[in-house]
C-alpha cells in the first residue's frame, strides 16, 4: 500500500493524515485493520458537518463476519464523507490509505496529532500488540 | 475500531491444532479458534473463497469434525434406537444423516452415519459436539451393555483427517488423480468388507475408497459435503493428511482449485439453507422447530420420540428471509413484526456473496404466526430497524 505524506494513527487502526493532492486532512482505517476485517461489505458513515471528540464513534463497517466501530482518531469535524463506499465498500479492502478513506475532515486541534503514532511507532506497536 | 460481534463462535479455551495447521500458516491463512481448533478463517477473502466454490472447487479442512465408530454385533440396533433416521436400513457404502435427542427431544447433534457393515459404523459430528456426543453414546453403550449387547463406541477424530472438496468442477480434479482399481480390505483407516463402488458412480450420500495417484495414499471418500454444490469428502490418516492436501492442491489447475476457510464454508452452507449447530439447533430446540421431521423415523422407537409426541406443536418456527438494506443480521438479533413488536430471534445472518445481499434465519416464537403474513417485518441491527422479508431457501441457484 502506498501513502504520501504523514500519517497519524490511533491504537484502535484509525489513520488521520493529509492528502498529498488535495492538501487536506482525510481519516481512515490502516491496512492492518483492512486485513484482519477481511472482505468489507458494508459502511456506516459519520454525518458531514459533525464535530467528533477523538475516541468517539463515527461509524460501523460490516464485513461478511464482524461488525467493528469505527473511532475518531483525534478532534475533527467532518467536512465530507467518501460516499463512494456506499456502492463499493471493498475500497477499504483495495485502498485503504487512498480511495478506500472515510471522510475528508479538520482537525480542531492540529498541534494535538502528534500524540498520535506516526508509521514506525504504528508499526512497532501491531507487532506488539497482534502477533 | 473494535471487534463487538462476530458471527463464528469463539472459543479462547486451550485450541488444539488439525494436521494441516502448519500448512494454513504457510499459506497466511487468517486464524481463529472454532469449536476448540485453531482453524483458517479465510486465506485471502471469504467471497472470493464462496465463489469459487460456485464456479469452480474448493477445498477445505474440516478435519476439526469428529468421528466416532460404533460396532458391535448390536450396532445396527443401538444406532436405530440411538439415532432419529432409519439408520440400519441404509446399505453398505451408504451415508444417511440422523439427529441424535435427548429424552426430551432436544437436540444434541444433527451427524451423518457411514455405513459398513451390520455390525460397523462411523457417525461424522459437529467439531463442537465430538466431546459431548461421545460421552452420550458411551453412556447409551453402557445402558445396551447391562442388557448383555455387544456394541462399543470409539472416538477416533485423532487419527482421522478430514479434506472437503466441494464445487461443480470438483470432479475433475478428484477423478484424473485417483486409480481406478478398487478392493475389499483395507483402505487407510478403514476396512471394508463388501466391493466398494467406482468413485465415479458414486451418487450423493454414498462412499468407496480412494487410492490417490503416484503417492499411495489411500483414503475414504464420500459424495458428501455442506455446500450445497457437487462434492467429496476424503477421510485420510492423520499422518498423511498434508501430503493429500498439498497433492490435491498442487494439481489446483485440473479445477481451478482453492483452499477455502471456515468464512466461506458457512456463507456457502447458510445459501443452501443447511443447519448448524448452535445457530439453527440446540438442545432447546426440537426436529419440529426446527423443520427437520422428515429425519425421524416413524417406524421405529428412538431416544426422544415418547417426549415429541407432546410437542408436536410446533413452539418455534425457523423461518428464512432476506434484507433490502445493506446491514448484516448476526445470531441473537430480535426480529420485530410491523407493530414493532419483537416476534423471534436470529438463528444465522450473513452476507450472501452469490446474490450481494444479506440473509438471515430466525425463530419465530409462536408458531402460529403464518410466515407469508409477515410481509414487513424488521431485525433490530443495533437499534436501526432494517426491513426483511420472507423467501423460501435455497438462496443459491442449484444446478
Amino acid at each position: 500500500m502506498n501513502k504520501d505524506g504523514l500519517f497519524y494513527f490511533s491504537k484502535s487502526h484509525e489513520w488521520i493524515g493529509k492528502d498529498s493532492n488535495s492538501n487536506k486532512y482525510r481519516i481512515g482505517i490502516s491496512d492492518f485493520a483492512q486485513s484482519e476485517l477481511g472482505d468489507v461489505v458494508y459502511v456506516f458513515l459519520p454525518e458531514s458537518g459533525k464535530t467528533y471528540r477523538k475516541d468517539e464513534k463515527i461509524g460501523e463497517i460490516e464485513s461478511v463476519k464482524s461488525v467493528s466501530e469505527i473511532y475518531s482518531p483525534a478532534d475533527i469535524k467532518i467536512i465530507s464523507i467518501n460516499s463512494n463506499l456506499n456502492d463499493t465498500p471493498e475500497l477499504i479492502n483495495h485502498d485503504p490509505f487512498g480511495a478506500g478513506y472515510i471522510a475528508e475532515v479538520e482537525p480542531l486541534n492540529p498541534a494535538d496529532l502528534n500524540i498520535l503514532m506516526d508509521d514506525n511507532s504504528y508499526r512497532i506497536f501491531i507487532v506488539s500488540h497482534h502477533e | 475500531m473494535r471487534e463487538r460481534c462476530g458471527n463464528i463462535i469463539m472459543d479462547n479455551a486451550e485450541a488444539k491444532k488439525t494436521p494441516l495447521y502448519g500448512e494454513h500458516i504457510k499459506m497466511g491463512a487468517k486464524i481463529v479458534s472454532f469449536a476448540g481448533f485453531f482453524m483458517p478463517l479465510y486465506y485471502k477473502s471469504i467471497i472470493e473463497e464462496h465463489l469459487n466454490v460456485r464456479s469452480n472447487s474448493g477445498i477445505f479442512d474440516i478435519s476439526h469434525m469428529g468421528e466416532i465408530t460404533i460396532k458391535g454385533k448390536d450396532a445396527s440396533s443401538f444406532l436405530d434406537y440411538v439415532f432419529t433416521a432409519d439408520v440400519s436400513k441404509i446399505g453398505r457404502g451408504e451415508i444417511v444423516y440422523s439427529l441424535i435427542l435427548n429424552e426430551k427431544g432436544g437436540i444434541i447433534d444433527d451427524v451423518t452415519v457411514f455405513k459398513f457393515s451390520e455390525s460397523e459404523y462411523m457417525s461424522v459430528v459437529n467439531a463442537a459436539n465430538t466431546q459431548k456426543d461421545f460421552s452420550w453414546l458411551h453412556h447409551m453403550q453402557g445402558e445396551f451393555q447391562k442388557k448383555g449387547k455387544d456394541v462399543s463406541v470409539e472416538n477416533i477424530s485423532d487419527s482421522v483427517g478430514l479434506l472437503s472438496v466441494q464445487g461443480p468442477k470438483s470432479r475433475d480434479l478428484i477423478y484424473p488423480l485417483i486409480s481406478e482399481a478398487v478392493k475389499i480390505g483395507k483402505c487407510g483407516l478403514f476396512d471394508f468388507s463388501f466391493e466398494p463402488k467406482q468413485i465415479r458412480d458414486l451418487k450423493h450420500f454414498e462412499f468407496s475408497c480412494a487410492n490417490f495417484k503416484g503417492n499411495g495414499i489411500e483414503a475414504l471418500i464420500s459424495r458428501s459435503g455442506y455446500t450445497g454444490e457437487f462434492g467429496f469428502e476424503i477421510f485420510v490418516p492423520a499422518d498423511k493428511t498434508a501430503a493429500l492436501w498439498n497433492f490435491l492442491l498442487k494439481n489446483y489447475n485440473l479445477s481451478n482449485l482453492l483452499p477455502v476457510g471456515l468464512g466461506a464454508r458457512d456463507t456457502l452452507r447458510f445459501e443452501a439453507a443447511l443447519p448448524l449447530y448452535g445457530h439453527e439447533l440446540d438442545e432447546t430446540i426440537n426436529p419440529y422447530d426446527a423443520g427437520l421431521e422428515k429425519y425421524l423415523s416413524e417406524s421405529k422407537d428412538f431416544v426422544g420420540k415418547e417426549s415429541l409426541k407432546h410437542v408436536k406443536n410446533k413452539e418455534k418456527r425457523l423461518i428464512f428471509f432476506k434484507l433490502s438494506g445493506k446491514q448484516i443480521p448476526r445470531h441473537s438479533q430480535r426480529i420485530l413484526d410491523e407493530n414493532l413488536k419483537p416476534i423471534g430471534c436470529i438463528a444465522s445472518g450473513t452476507y450472501s456473496p452469490s446474490n450481494k445481499f444479506p440473509i438471515g434465519s430466525a425463530y419465530i416464537s409462536d408458531a402460529g404466526v403464518n410466515p407469508s403474513f409477515l410481509k414487513n417485518f424488521f431485525i433490530d441491527i443495533r437499534g436501526n430497524f432494517e426491513k426483511a422479508e420472507v423467501v423460501s431457501p435455497p438462496f443459491h441457484k442449484k444446478r
